[in-house]
């Protein structure tokens, strides 16, 4: 636990609005951009931030520095709530739409030529759709792991499984979409030839 | 060792979490096997990806709803959002542009009828000669500026004998109406007319003084 954490929570259950307003800008953008990698739609994400946030800010009472980091609680908070919304919404699966487009903004100064580059925001794509196509457990633990750079005793913490299970998870995880991607790139060779 | 014994050490091994002894059976397998080779290049690239995936942005509107339906305040706008909404938005208005295209013109005009003037006459001219045309300038303007006062004066004072005559003429109308119109009709037979004492004005119409 982050004593600066503790400190913004007591006064924000004080009545200090500003207190709360550097928790929303501390943590939103993260929960947000979690919301993002779930549901591949900024809409959703928007909607979905603004929930998580409001239900912190509800429960704020009920946070125990004892527990754990806030950070954690947050998330926890986080994890809850998207998973609510994916078993509303998993009847109606997304199919990808210009958002997914905005996931090739790969930033990496570092790369070495535009066509490295190119390869780089096409594998971005491809890891976006391939993420849609994993199972809720498997996704959740490419995207805490891979995407959010948690450690894994962090992610044992927030879903509350042995630290054996999560490395499980992440090595399946990223099996599938390692095949998934193979399979991908050698259709498209397939399909760039047939056209040549 | 097959591939699926294999497989399940792949993540670890990518990460360079793997104890020795398995990374080099990974790695000698590796030699050997194409198929997992791939994979372990695919995960490369993943991991690779996911290092640099972009982090999206909160909108700030969002910022706003979110703090507006939670404690009611509204967000504390940074020092360059307040610049721009006091006085960069304002200024860059239809308004304001067509009026700067409008100055930025007359500039232009101004310049090109008065530079080719002033060329002519400055090349000419020595340092001294520089001071003289500005001493002449400043006399010029100084002479106009009192022309200009004088000719303010005159139409002052054509002014102030205009209103003293419309006055003088407003205050005599004024009397003829507050005459009585019986001692009128007599003064008009050719009888005396008597003294009366002052009486109330019965007219409605109070002048102000000149």
């Amino acid at each position: 636990m982050l004593s600066g954490d503790h400190k913004l929570v007591e006064r924000c259950l004080q009545g200090d609005d500003a207190a709360w307003e550097e928790i929303v800008n501390s943590y939103g953008r993260r929960i947000y951009n979690l919301g993002y990698r779930y549901t591949n739609r900024r809409e959703e994400a928007e909607d979905l931030a603004q929930e998580i946030l409001i239900r912190v800010y509800q429960n704020l009472k009920s946070y125990r520095s004892e527990s754990g980091s806030f950070q954690n609680w947050i998330l926890k908070v986080a994890r809850n709530l998207i998973i609510d919304h994916y078993r509303r919404v998993r009847r109606y699966p997304q199919t990808g739409g210009s958002e997914e487009l905005e996931s090739m903004n790969v930033q990496d100064d570092k790369l070495p030529n535009p066509l490295r580059k190119i390869e780089q925001a096409e594998a971005a794509r491809f890891l976006q759709d391939g993420l849609q196509a994993l199972s809720p457990e498997l996704k959740e633990a490419i995207i805490l792991r891979d995407l959010e750079g948690m450690a894994y005793n962090e992610m044992a913490d927030l879903l509350n499984i042995p630290e054996g299970t999560i490395k499980s998870r992440i090595n399946r995880g990223r099996l599938e979409l390692a095949r998934l991607l193979i399979k991908r790139r050698s259709q498209n060779d397939a399909g760039v030839k047939g056209a040549l | 060792m097959n591939c699926s014994k294999i497989e399940q050490w792949l993540s670890e091994y990518v990460e360079s979490s793997l104890p020795a002894e398995e990374t080099q059976t990974v790695a000698k397998h590796l030699e050997t096997c194409t198929h997992c080779a791939a994979v372990v290049e695919e995960m490369k690239s993943i991991l690779s990806v996911c290092r640099n995936y972009s982090t999206l942005e909160m909108d700030p509107e969002l910022v706003e709803r979110i703090l507006l339906r939670t404690s009611g305040r509204p967000r504390t706008r940074s020092l360059r959002e307040r610049v721009n909404q006091y006085f960069v938005r304002p200024i860059l208005t239809p308004r304001f542009a067509a009026g700067a295209v409008l100055a930025a013109l007359f500039l232009v005009l101004m310049v090109n009828v008065t530079i080719p003037k002033l060329k002519g006459s400055v090349s000419a001219m020595s340092s001294q000669g520089v001071l003289g045309f500005i001493d002449h300038g400043v006399r010029g303007l100084y002479g106009e500026a009192l022309k200009a006062y004088e000719t303010k004066n005159e139409w002052q004072a054509q002014f102030n004998r205009l209103k003293t005559n419309t006055w003088n003429s407003l205050r005599s109308i004024k009397e003829q109406m507050d005459e009585p119109v019986e001692g009128r009709r007599k003064s008009q037979d050719g009888e005396p007319r008597k003294e009366s004492a002052p009486k109330e004005k019965t007219s409605g119409i109070y002048l102000l003084p000149a």
